[in-house]
């Protein structure tokens, strides 16, 4: 497995930062933190799912190529 | 002169410093001044924080972006001091955070509001404001009458500004939901709130419950009103 | 497997979101200029009253449709002068990408729902605020980044265009941003600054944002594109080294004429003017420096479209830097602040400059990204170009006359000494001019919307890309 160290650092960053997110929403005391919190999260989990599927679109044209 | 720039540009740490360097110069000149020289805000009397009803309608006139249609800045020029009284003064706006002077007049300026028209009238040309002005541009604000105020965050709120500076005491603090109600309410006593807050005006509401349109005539009707310029040891401060 | 020398897939990104944000920014100016001319527009509804959409405006012009067009062509740029993948990898640059697209989408969002700090364009909540600020971290690292490991020598002169604005937007940003939320839960909070203090630096902010985020970041473009476009060098690189620094040093200074005649003290209003009048000198020598570039080429303006645009940005650049200095001369001052005057200023710079010269960029970059021949069609951009300039017209005559009968109008006096019109008499006055503005701003959008088509044919013509890939590196050689 190579992991390029860009995608871990920056994954997990937004690893952090949609926890942030997460913690946000749950203490909101208005419409505005509920909404940006959740997106937040929402925002970081599609991030980080698309940093996975590239890794493994990666390793895949590796095998291939 | 030029030799010496091709040794900047060949390094991206060079030419980081220098340009900081050279775009710090005119913000520092001009800003820092204005937190140290002690003319910058005069010394009036009047100017004081605003009451708790008075700060939500602020809130509610920042939240609606009023600013992009109506200054809040007379200038010394003399039509706009007949159209709309004394120039501002920098001490009017101190407790302003943010300040909301502006920079289009869509709509006239707001710096003096209050206090020229009654109270019934601002209810009337915030929901419908051509029926009382027909050639008005302004967009209606009717969902304000029918929004209650919150005012159980009111307290974080005074505390927030107490923060930046504002001077709220803690008596202030404590009294703000009261304060709140009762400027709220004409048939309260008003003592109290009139210590803390002169010329505080009361807004008649609906009769059961605060909504946010009274707390924004709250505030438009104490726009300007704070520094009382027939007072002549006030003319003599300003020069 | 060898990577290609060049990350595109991020400029590519950058330029669609460019495109996309355009259309929306013209579309909400055009909504709102119709809700000036007919204020029933507000339909009532809270959150597209014009208090609330206007920052959707600008913010969607300025941050959308600049910044992404900003983004994507630095990152070009700097890759391509610096011979130079992005640093970072690819992570971090697409961090950049969907990270700022996600601020623009919550802000916009915030705006509606009622929370902003109501600094002009500076409206975003501390929360959003402190995103922002973690994305624009981001990308200098990259920028700089690249910077640091390129291949060539010298840094060109397009990237230090693009590093003061990077730079120096996230000072004016921090600095203007300081702010206290009343709880960490709430998007409120109370700005640090209060009164004439914030209203100095807000316009050292708002001023600056002008300068840094729509000049010179948009200078880097025109010091890349053109010379690219046009096929020749720059024409001095003395001029540019005078005009870079100057620019660069002068700029800063000029926030007060946002101020004149206010509770500001004077001396920092003359500074703001003086400064705001000398700044005409290295505006116009940057104007120069990319007219000049066309010497012996001036008959691509013919054949290119892309080139058109962007010729006529330099043109309205040069304009626009002329009429801001005089209007920041205090008695100029006294009659065009607070009119419509200042919008229609504003304007020949956003559309005739910043967005023409993104435009021609576009045309440019869309082919050569995409590895087309050329645009799908010469005629479609030729239509836009004439649309375009022509709604400029429109937008920037009506304007001037508004703003100039507005001021006449306030400081009226009649016969007997009394001012002659009330402000509701001024505001029916200025109807037909709103009705102007809004058919020219209909007018840029729909020439927008010929782009938007053109730039889809063209993406969907046939690549010219051998069908049997080559290395990477080699497929871009020819840079």
């Amino acid at each position: 497995m190579d992991f390029e160290p860009s995608d871990l650092i920056v994954g997990l960053l937004m690893a952090a930062l949609g926890l942030i997110g997460l913690i946000l929403a749950s203490g909101a005391m208005d419409s505005e933190m509920y909404v940006f919190g959740l997106s937040l999260f929402g925002f970081a989990c599609v991030f980080d799912f698309g940093l996975l599927r590239r890794h493994f679109d990666r390793l895949e044209a590796n095998r291939h190529g | 002169m030029f030799i010496r720039h091709d040794f900047i540009e060949r390094s991206a740490f060079l030419l980081l410093v220098l340009t900081l360097v050279t775009i710090a110069i005119g913000g520092i000149v001009e800003v820092v001044p204005l937190f140290t020289i002690e003319t910058t805000v005069e010394h009036v009397k009047g100017v004081r924080p605003y009451s708790p009803l008075e700060q939500r309608g602020r809130d509610i006139y920042v939240r609606e972006g009023c600013y992009v249609c109506h200054s809040q800045q007379i200038r010394a020029l003399r039509d706009e001091v007949e159209r709309y009284g004394h120039f501002s003064l920098a001490a009017e706006s101190m407790y302003d955070h943010p300040f909301q002077w502006g920079s289009k007049r869509i709509g006239p300026d707001l710096a003096r509001v209050g206090g020229k028209y009654s109270n019934d009238w601002h209810y009337a040309h915030l929901i419908d404001p051509r029926s009382v002005v027909p050639e008005s541009l302004m967009p209606r604000y009717a969902f304000l009458a029918e929004t209650p105020v919150e005012s159980d965050d009111i307290a974080a709120r005074l505390r927030a500004l107490r923060m930046v500076g504002v001077p709220y005491t803690d008596n202030e603090i404590a009294n703000a939901v009261a304060d709140l109600a009762a400027q709220s309410n004409p048939t309260a006593d008003a003592t109290d709130l009139l210590k803390r807050y002169p010329k505080a005006v009361t807004v008649l509401g609906n009769g059961h419950v605060v909504t946010e349109l009274d707390a924004l005539v709250a505030y438009l009707q104490v726009l300007g009103t704070m520094v009382d310029f027939a007072d002549p040891a006030e003319e003599r401060l300003q020069q | 497997m060898a990577e290609p020398l060049y990350n595109e897939a991020v400029v590519k990104k950058c330029i669609i979101a460019a495109v996309f944000w355009a259309v929306v920014a013209f579309l909400v100016g055009v909504w709102l200029a119709t809700e000036l001319a007919w204020p029933q527009f507000n339909l009532g509804l809270s959150f597209i009253n014009f208090g609330r959409l206007r920052p959707v405006h600008t913010s969607a012009a300025i941050f959308a449709f600049g910044g992404s067009a900003l983004l994507g062509t630095s990152f070009h740029v700097v890759q391509r002068t610096c011979r130079a993948r992005l640093f970072g990898g690819d992570a971090l640059a697409d961090f950049v990408f969907w990270g700022y697209q996600f601020f623009i989408v919550m802000a916009a969002l915030s705006y509606v729902m009622g929370f902003s700090q109501s600094q002009e364009y500076a409206e975003p909540e501390w929360h959003l605020d402190l995103w922002l600020t973690i994305v624009w971290v981001a990308y200098a690292v990259v920028f700089v980044g690249t910077l640091m490991k390129r291949e060539e020598p010298h840094i060109y002169v397009a990237n230090w265009f693009y590093l003061a604005f990077i730079l120096t937007i996230a000072v004016l940003h921090i600095g203007n941003n300081l702010a206290v939320p009343i709880s960490v839960f709430s998007a409120k909070s109370y700005s640090v600054a209060s009164g004439v203090q914030n209203a100095m630096i807000q316009w050292w902010y708002g001023h600056n944002a002008v300068g840094f985020f729509l000049t010179a970041g948009f200078l880097g473009m025109m010091y890349y594109f053109i010379p690219k476009a046009a096929n020749r060098p720059i024409y001095s690189y003395r001029l540019s080294v005078v005009h870079f620094w100057s620019l660069v040093f002068m700029y800063i200074w000029a926030g007060p004429h946002h101020l004149h005649w206010t509770a500001l003290p004077d001396w920092t209003q003359t500074l703001g003017m003086v400064f705001s009048i000398m700044l005409w000198m290295p505006s116009w020598g940057g104007m120069i420096n990319g007219l000049m570039t066309l010497s012996g080429a001036w008959d691509k303006l013919r054949t290119d479209p892309g080139l058109r645009f962007s010729v006529t940005a330099v043109g309205f650049y040069g304009m626009s830097t002329f009429e801001g200095p005089v209007m920041s001369i205090r008695d100029v001052n006294a009659l065009s602040h607070y009119t419509d005057w200042t919008i229609g200023h504003v304007h020949s710079g956003a559309l005739g400059w910043v967005a023409f010269i993104s435009f021609g960029a576009i045309y440019y970059l869309v082919p050569v990204l995409w590895k087309r021949s050329g645009l799908y069609s010469h005629r479609l951009a030729s239509w836009h170009y004439w649309i375009a300039t022509l709604g400029i017209v429109f937008y920037i005559t009506s304007m001037w006359v508004a703003g100039i009968m507005q001021g006449l109008m306030w400081r009226a006096y009649d016969a007997f000494g009394f001012l002659q019109y009330s402000f509701a008499e001024s505001v029916l006055a200025v109807h037909p001019y709103y009705v102007i503005r809004m058919l020219g701003g209909l007018m840029f959008l729909t020439g927008a919307l010929l782009m938007v088509y053109n730039l889809i044919q063209t993406v969907r013509s046939r690549s010219t890309e051998p069908v049997f890939a080559l290395p990477g590196a080699l497929a871009v050689a020819g840079e």
